[in-house]
């Protein structure tokens, strides 16, 4: 697609790799999700308020937000209703694609402690005794298979409804629980409050916005201390808990003379198979044959998150990168399992030699190869899928290769377990630096890209502004490998840290920005502010945390940070969700939950601002933990429209 | 006379009038089978983008008098119907030089095949008033469709007398202090755009590591 206005590359991407593939789109006329942007501008009002419902067949219905229009729906449904409803609804898709996958993994564990797969094994059983402990399941006199198998029935029961309330619960802190015992949102069902939400959302049933986002925050809760961290720590059992390890990422991981898979979604179950047969002495053999000099795994958005985290794989990028790592024309395949695969993959694709596999059969895509996963024959299948990416290199056409940039170095793999282990054993030293200031508080910053905030700038200059004022930094899914690409995950990047921050950095070895995995692996920072506030005997509310999620897009990410909120988070969305329609929802959801569940959201696409608005709001928890503290008014927020802070370098 | 005024600060770019406009222009006048009718019809009217997210402007032919376009045309395609005091084409008369898309003020000249001509050749297309629906005593299409107000359909002068209400409303509360009434933005959609002004701006920072 030919553009008669010159494209400016920079205001797509921070990233030389991403704006040099940018500009061979542009010459090639391939096109990519910017222009796909552009194409759909402007984009409904009604819609992106939230003042549109689709629920039922009477509609569809809109509200005029200028008040002379129509101001209910024809079932009578007025823009608090349906701006509620339409939130519920996004909350309870993004918990169900986390707890669907959470169940995917449970069921190949479930074959794995029955004997029934090939290519699995229980990795960690330190980690499956922790799991058996919260469910009640009793260790004594027996073996891990039988352990296993327990476990996977009990977790099996938590989808349901069979028990009331979920077996993780036991980790949140007791002041935690009695604030949502009090408002009657405790998890019941992982399953159940996804479904309970279509139910209520459905017309006529759920009335009164208030009860519906109540119920968005139970629904995000079924997800973040439910499905999601079914899907961790399962993981975790069959592959292993991540360990410090050093990686590099950006478009430069490719290599020129081998055959490069990209593996690209969120679950490892079959990624990990695969990294298990591209090592099978025969199919290396094959790549030889092809004239390879071997075969080059590279990951992609969050199933890259994962193998990073326990294998090292190197990333080649995030979700909008997707796109453009194919017209490297040196992508001999790419291996798709589910979540924010965008369709347009298998059309760039046709540009060039790559081959599309797709894994699941929940999942397919016009175009690609589909090889259905099987856990019953896990090495078999991801050997065959190796073998198809070792063919379709002899399709690459070497005029067209074009690797952009050399790879930067990071270091991943922080679960909590190697954060207390780096600390020699216990919480307490990082407790120690937040009590006398040297930290002054964490921060999780996750989420995804978005091609209406410029590729990665949100992240990079939020986490950069948190550790240059000793702000702990933990980073997850793509806002990971945006400060991987940035270079501040190296144990180097301790340098950019305040003094506070980077003496503790420098004395442990380790990044001011923590990569703690993947997207599902939002819980271990769940897991790790539980940890921090039992040791304190506080609320999770009460300590000087945040989160942010400053070019989030997908519904995972809307349940991310509603469970995050409903666990006592402060959460800064730069992207605005849909609900502008409805004052009272806004109200609701930035200032009303502080009393309901001491946190709430913001909204600031400005990093500067969304920094100031963090360190502000850590320095209050400071304060009325009794802490030495600044006081938060001396902290500048930066006006709007003001002369522009050059980008971090 | 009477004409489709935009208050472009009230437009949400939800694409409705141009909806309503292709179906207007189509033959079966359905939404659900002038999509499967060939030439395809075609909206009058376009919805773009402002300079930052959440704005969006509806642009159509404004009816110009004289109109530069009926005065280019070579073969005397383009007239003014007197009646509703409206500029026109005749598509069998057009033979696509795109002068008048030259010359129109506001580019609102696009060239389709139409139902007249058959699908073998395309002709200049722009908002005819509908026409014939004002004839049967219907407002615009478009401005049906549109649920913001931000197309109205009514004479001039009293469309423009509304405007200035609006505003005197506005200056005197400033000036004395009163509640004022409703003003011409809510809220909601004021932190709509301004969430939209913000990321623009957060944007052009930056530049590339
Ligand atoms: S549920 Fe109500 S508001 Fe929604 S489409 Fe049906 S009638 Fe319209
Ligand atoms: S394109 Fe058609 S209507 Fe326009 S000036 Fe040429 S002949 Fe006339
Ligand atoms: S007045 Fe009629 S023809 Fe003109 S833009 Fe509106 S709907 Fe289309
Ligand atoms: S229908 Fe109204 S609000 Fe919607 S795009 Fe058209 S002019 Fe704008």
């Amino acid at each position: 697609m030919k553009t008669i206005f010159p494209v400016d590359f920079q205001r797509m991407s921070v990233h030389k790799d991403s704006q040099a593939m940018l500009r061979r789109a542009s010459e090639e006329g391939i096109e990519t999700v910017w222009d796909r942007l552009a194409k759909q501008e402007p984009q409904c009002g009604y819609c992106s308020l939230g003042l549109s419902c689709r629920n039922c067949a009477m509609g569809p219905c809109r509200v005029d937000p200028f008040g002379d229009g129509p101001q209910k729906g024809v079932c009578g449904a007025d823009a608090d209703v349906i701006v509620a409803r339409n939130l519920g609804r996004a909350i309870a898709a993004g918990a169900s694609a986390h707890s669907d996958h959470g169940r995917d993994i449970l069921e190949v564990f479930h074959a794995t402690a029955a004997g029934e797969t090939t290519g699995y094994q229980i990795a960690d059983e330190g980690k499956l005794k922790a799991i058996a402990a919260d469910y009640g399941v009793e260790l004594e006199d027996r073996s891990t298979r039988e352990v296993a198998l327990e476990v996977a029935e009990a977790i099996m029961e938590d989808y349901g409804t069979r028990k009331g309330s979920l077996g993780f619960l036991k980790r949140v802190p007791a002041k935690r629980l009695a604030v949502w015992q009090k408002l009657d949102i405790l998890p019941r069902g992982i399953d159940r409050e996804n479904v309970e939400m279509l139910h209520r959302t459905h017309m006529g049933v759920d009335n009164d916005y208030v009860n519906i986002l109540l119920h968005c925050l139970r629904t995000s809760l079924s997800d973040g201390w439910g499905g999601s961290m079914v899907a961790t720590e399962l993981s975790d059992v069959m592959f292993g808990t991540p360990k410090p390890v050093s990686s590099e990422m950006n478009l430069g991981v490719l290599k020129a003379d081998e055959v490069n898979i990209a593996l690209h979604g969120h679950n490892p179950v079959l990624s990990d198979v695969i990294v298990q047969a591209s090592q099978d002495p025969e199919l290396l053999n094959l790549a030889k044959e092809q004239g390879a000099a071997g075969i080059n795994l590279v990951g992609l958005c969050c199933t890259g998150n994962e193998l990073l985290m326990r294998r090292g794989i190197p990333m080649a990028g995030n979700h909008l990168i997707q796109e453009l790592v194919i017209m490297t024309g040196a992508l001999d395949a790419m291996v798709v399992d589910y979540q924010c695969i965008m369709p347009s993959v298998t059309d760039v694709a046709k540009c060039f030699h790559t081959a599309v596999i797709s894994t699941f059969d929940k999942a397919k895509f016009p175009g690609a190869i589909h090889i259905t996963f099987d856990p019953h024959r896990g090495i078999e299948i991801g050997k065959e899928i190796v073998r198809r990416a070792v063919q379709a290199y002899a399709g690459r056409v070497a005029d067209k290769v074009y690797i952009p940039g050399e790879p930067i170095p990071m270091m991943a793999g922080f679960s909590v377990e190697a954060i207390v282990e780096a600390l020699g054993g216990s919480p307490e030293p990082l407790l120690a630096a937040i009590k006398d200031g040297k930290i002054r508080g964490a921060v999780g910053v996750v989420g995804c890209n978005n091609p209406k905030i410029k590729q990665d700038f949100g992240h990079v200059q939020l986490c950069r502004r948190l550790i240059e004022n000793d702000i702990l930094v933990v980073v997850t899914g793509c806002a990971a490998v945006a400060n991987g690409k940035a270079g501040q995950m190296r144990p180097e990047a301790a340098d950019m840290a305040g003094p506070g921050l980077a003496g503790i950095c420098k004395a442990l070895g380790i990044p001011p920005v923590l990569h703690m995995g993947s997207c599902v692996d939002n819980t271990r920072i769940l897991v790790l502010a539980a940890a921090l506030a039992n040791q304190l005997d506080v609320d999770i509310s009460q300590l000087p945390l945040a989160a942010a999620a400053p070019e989030w897009y997908s519904e995972k990410a809307a349940a991310i940070g509603t469970y995050a909120v409903a666990s006592g988070i402060y959460t800064v969305l730069g992207v605005q969700p849909p609900i502008f329609g409805s004052k009272n929802v806004v109200q609701l959801l930035a200032e009303g939950l502080e009393d309901v569940v001491g946190a709430t959201f913001a909204i600031e696409p400005d990093a500067e601002r969304a920094a100031s608005l963090i360190r502000r709001h850590i320095e209050v928890k400071r304060r009325e933990l009794g802490l030495p503290y600044h006081d938060p008014q001396t902290i500048p927020l930066p006006e709007r429209g003001r002369e522009k802070s050059p980008a971090v370098a | 006379m009477k004409t489709v005024f935009v208050n472009p600060e009230r437009c949400l770019g939800c694409h409705q009038c141009e909806i309503a406009c292709a179906v207007a222009h189509s033959s079966s006048k359905e939404v659900s089978l002038a999509l499967w009718e060939e030439p395809l019809p075609r909206r009058r009217i376009h919805v773009e983008p402002g300079p930052t997210y959440n704005t969006s402007f509806a642009n159509k032919c404004r009816h110009c008098n004289p109109a530069p376009c009926e005065q280019v045309c070579p073969t005397g395609a383009i007239h003014r119907q007197q009646d509703h005091d409206l500029v026109l084409i005749t598509a069998t008369k057009c033979i696509a030089c795109a002068m008048c898309a030259m010359v129109c003020p506001f580019d609102v000249l696009t060239y389709y095949p139409v139902a007249e001509t058959g699908p073998q050749r395309v002709v200049a297309v722009k908002c005819d008033g509908c026409v014939d629906r004002l004839s049967r005593g219907d407002i615009p299409a478009c401005v049906e469709a549109c649920k913001a107000e931000a197309l109205v359909f009514g004479e001039l002068n009293e469309l423009l007398k509304a405007g200035r209400l609006r505003e005197s409303y506005a200056v005197v509360a400033a000036t004395t202090m009163m509640e004022g009434q409703a003003p011409a933005v809510p809220e909601t959609v004021h932190a709509w755009r301004a969430w939209g002004a913000s990321a623009e701006e957060a944007t052009q920072g930056g530049g590339e590591r």
